[in-house]
């Protein structure tokens, strides 16, 4: 087995290295002989069998390990369609994709802990025990399936697993297998997939984040270098491409470098920054304004439609709310346009957080709304009818979707290039504006996964027909931006975004479960009638089996946790963990700027020493190139140990 | 090895006869430069004189499976700062002088051209960020330590 460790370290270690692949071949093999003859020096008699078998399956296992590597990688979910849409149209496109791609992926997991846990459960209870359906008052069996539920997700969906009131809150029993506590499996997957959510989030965020913002910055930021030496796109297959790409880059050369000398004459008069002051004023009460507007509007909309039952009436809200998020960012960007701001890029911010908070606080006044009045309702199922909301959300969003870029995309294609000679006849892709949708999608889907636990399946099924679409509309229709789009800086904004909405519906779900009442007569959590003073909510059922242990060590561990103290103890304990960890950082930054000034140093002792040396072997006729030999490698030591220096190859 | 498999079958596209003839066969640098992805690249001539070992930008299939797996996303990091470094360095010199920038920014920026000003602000701005010690150029250690914090650095 040594001789096999030895080969995969070899194998890493070359990899590493910076040669050709002969000469990589040939360390390879040398190193692999010289190991082969040693373990046959060491080992005179015959080796065993044992040791036979162990090393040749140790080798199949290596080989195989390494074939299943390449068959993973060739399997890798759209490889080819990222590569295609990276040759067309660069990074920048090709980061709303891999968003797409990662939010599907997020899902997966959900959606298998819901169906392992959930559904599947109540399923084999359905089918088991003969019991029509999880209400408690009689099942309405002569509803069927007429289609139109697909759009309201009412009627015939209500009497399957799609909602919160079909599940039974029996306890499963199937032939003696054991017992499934139907009460306790939707409250722990509940948590569970939001818990999982949560750590996957932080996990890519904080990674992000690292990346970008804390290694990018320092105390510096190399903006110049980047943008010169990372200029190019390197997958860029498409001519076409590829002189739009030089024309952007001429144009933030030239914007970056009218941008440098303003400083010089940048003393704006008082009267000139009031203006701007007061109009930036005037616009951001005019957009604070348009959202409570908006907001207030939906809240009042959403009493009234109450009771009509008509296909339209039930579908007004979600496309009043659908159109609203389709309508009004453009005009926010128009707005942000009169403000003018100095960079391009403070603009595009500006716009995307506006829409976030629109959405925001779109969604906060619907959940508001459903918690207030909805959840009132004495004989209805409440958590239902938030489930079939938010399904009517989710598919409305999804038609808005198909529908905006149908018509954005490609009609606008066919009418420019047929009808009137615009300037410009494709439309650019707006990846901030899709991106935001796709999130906005997301977060319909964590608030509602609670109340509709097959929402995750849905999701999956529309962000892989939307990436399809998205593909062929991107390859058909768009043409590249020219305005440069910085991926990697973008998506940690993105992913904040999305962090944000996560919180928000973690929020709203919890608030859910813990404060309001559920419902009486259907759901996993019904319960009789308990008077008006008593409450009853989803949470009371781990009340209940905490109480129940009273007596025992876990309650009084139970108790310990919970109690004021300990909490307090851990905000303490944090606390001084955040401070400790800052005064860390101001150390090491305080140490970069000394060692940066040391190298400084270094740099021009370095020059000092070449003319004094220059000037020594004029007088003694030395050549110089013998002296850099001697001298470089003590300069550049302190900035890499073991890295080759300048000097060394002249 | 299906990774090799797709880069073989890439590098007999770019002339099937002579492959098919002798697979150690080695093409000339106008052949490698029918790559779609190095056909529209502004520093097409520079990365074909990088991997080739014979120096003069034609490649055998080593040289090929070489760049391609430079430019590969597995490789490690430090083996694509190396040869951007190497790509970047015009002169082979094994520092990037203000002349290199100069090129490099001259090939960015295609047809259109920086006048003698800009250029020289613009150069002077990246030696003020990049270059530690003062001596007017970047060496591999300054070029390794900005690069590698630059986020979009992904060839």
């Amino acid at each position: 087995m040594d001789e096999l460790d030895g080969d995969l370290r070899t194998a890493k270690a070359v990899r590493d290295m910076q040669l050709h692949m002969k000469e990589k071949r040939n360390i390879k093999k040398n190193a692999s002989d010289i190991r082969r003859q040693k373990t046959l020096k060491r080992q005179t008699k015959q080796l065993g069998w044992f040791k036979r078998t162990k090393y040749s399956i140790g080798m199949s296992w290596m080989h195989l390990k390494q074939k299943m590597a390449e068959f993973a990688y060739s399997l890798e979910l759209w490889k080819s369609h990222l590569k295609k849409i990276e040759g067309h149209f660069g990074t920048g496109v090709t980061s709303y994709f891999l968003f797409l791609k990662w939010i599907f992926l997020l899902n997966i997991p959900v959606c298998i802990l819901t169906l392992g846990f959930v559904v599947i459960p109540q399923v084999l209870y359905r089918y088991y025990m003969k019991v029509p359906s999880g209400y408690a008052m009689p099942a309405n069996s002569s509803v069927s399936f007429t289609g139109e539920e697909l759009l309201t997700g009412g009627n015939w969906f209500e009497e399957t697993e799609m909602y919160y009131g079909f599940y039974t809150n029996q306890t499963i029993q199937i032939n003696n297998l054991g017992e499934y506590d139907m009460k306790f499996a939707y409250l722990f997957t509940c948590g569970g997939y939001y818990i999982l959510t949560l750590i996957i989030l932080a996990l890519s965020i904080s990674r992000s984040y690292k990346m970008n913002y804390i290694e990018g910055s320092g105390t510096q930021t190399f903006y110049m270098v980047s943008r010169v030496f990372c200029g190019w796109d390197y997958n860029i297959t498409d001519t076409a491409a590829a002189s739009l790409r030089h024309k952007s880059f001429f144009n933030e050369m030239k914007e970056f470098l009218s941008g440098k000398k303003k400083p010089e004459d940048d003393v704006k008069k008082l009267e000139e920054k009031c203006k701007w002051f007061f109009i930036r004023l005037l616009t951001n009460l005019l957009i604070l304004g348009t959202i409570g507007g908006l907001a207030y509007m939906i809240y009042a909309v959403s009493g009234r439609i109450e009771t009509n039952t008509r296909i339209l009436a039930d579908l007004a809200l979600p496309l009043l709310v659908s159109a609203v998020i389709l309508i009004v960012p453009p005009i926010f960007s128009l707005i942000a346009r009169i403000e003018s701001y100095e960079q391009p890029k403070n603009e595009l911010y500006m716009n995307m957080l506006r829409t976030m908070l629109l959405k925001a606080s779109i969604l906060g006044i619907l959940v508001y709304f459903w918690f207030t009045q909805t959840a009132k309702r004495e004989n209805e199922c409440w958590e239902t009818l938030v489930g079939q909301e938010i399904y009517k959300l989710v598919i409305v969003d999804f038609i808005f979707t198909l529908g905006a870029t149908f018509c954005l995309e490609f009609l606008r294609r066919i009418f420019a290039t047929h009808c009137c000679k615009l300037k410009n006849p494709s439309p650019e892709f707006d990846i901030g504006r899709n991106t935001l949708d796709l999130i906005y999608s997301q977060a319909l889907c964590w608030l509602g996964t609670y109340y509709s636990p097959l929402l995750s399946v849905i999701m999956i099924l529309k962000l892989f027909i939307i990436f399809y679409v998205k593909r062929i509309s991107v390859l058909q229709n768009c043409r590249p931006s020219l305005r440069p789009w910085r991926a990697a800086r973008t998506h940690t904004i993105f992913m904040g975004f999305l962090f944000f909405f996560f919180l928000m519906a973690t929020v709203a779900v919890a608030v859910g479960i813990i404060i309001i009442d559920s419902s009486h007569s259907c759901g996993p959590y019904r319960h009789d009638s308990l008077g008006d003073d008593q409450h009853y909510y989803a949470y009371r059922v781990v009340l209940d089996l905490i109480d129940s242990w009273r007596g025992e060590v876990v309650y009084e561990i139970i108790s310990v946790i919970t109690s004021p103290g300990s909490i307090a103890l851990v905000l303490v304990a944090l606390c001084v963990g955040t401070y400790y960890m800052r005064i860390v950082m101001i150390g090491h930054k305080e140490m970069v700027t000394l060692l940066r000034q040391q190298l400084a140093m270094e740099g021009r002792d370095k020059a000092y020493l070449l003319r004094m040396l220059q000037e020594a072997s004029k007088k003694r006729k030395v050549k110089p190139s013998n002296i850099n030999r001697t001298l470089a490698p003590q300069t550049s030591s302190l900035l890499n140990p073991g890295e080759r220096s300048p000097g060394m190859h002249q | 090895m299906f990774f090799v498999y797709s880069v073989y079958k890439r590098f007999r596209q770019l002339n099937e006869d002579k492959v098919q003839r002798d697979k150690n066969v080695k093409l000339s640098r106008e052949e490698i430069l029918k790559l779609p992805e190095l056909q529209v690249n502004p520093f097409n001539d520079r990365i074909t004189t990088v991997f080739s070992s014979s120096g003069d930008g034609g490649m055998t299939f080593e040289d090929f499976l070489d760049m391609m797996s430079v430019f590969s996303d597995n490789a490690p990091k430090n083996v694509k700062v190396e040869y951007a470094f190497r790509i970047y360095d015009f002169d082979e010199d094994d520092v990037i002088s203000s002349d290199d920038l100069k090129q490099v920014v001259n090939r960015l920026t295609g047809e259109q051209q920086l006048n003698e000003e800009e250029m020289q602000q613009l150069i002077d701005n990246i030696l003020e960020e990049a270059d530690l010690d003062d001596d007017d150029s970047l060496s591999f250690a300054e070029f390794e330590h900005v690069i590698s914090k630059a986020p979009d650095f992904i060839k």
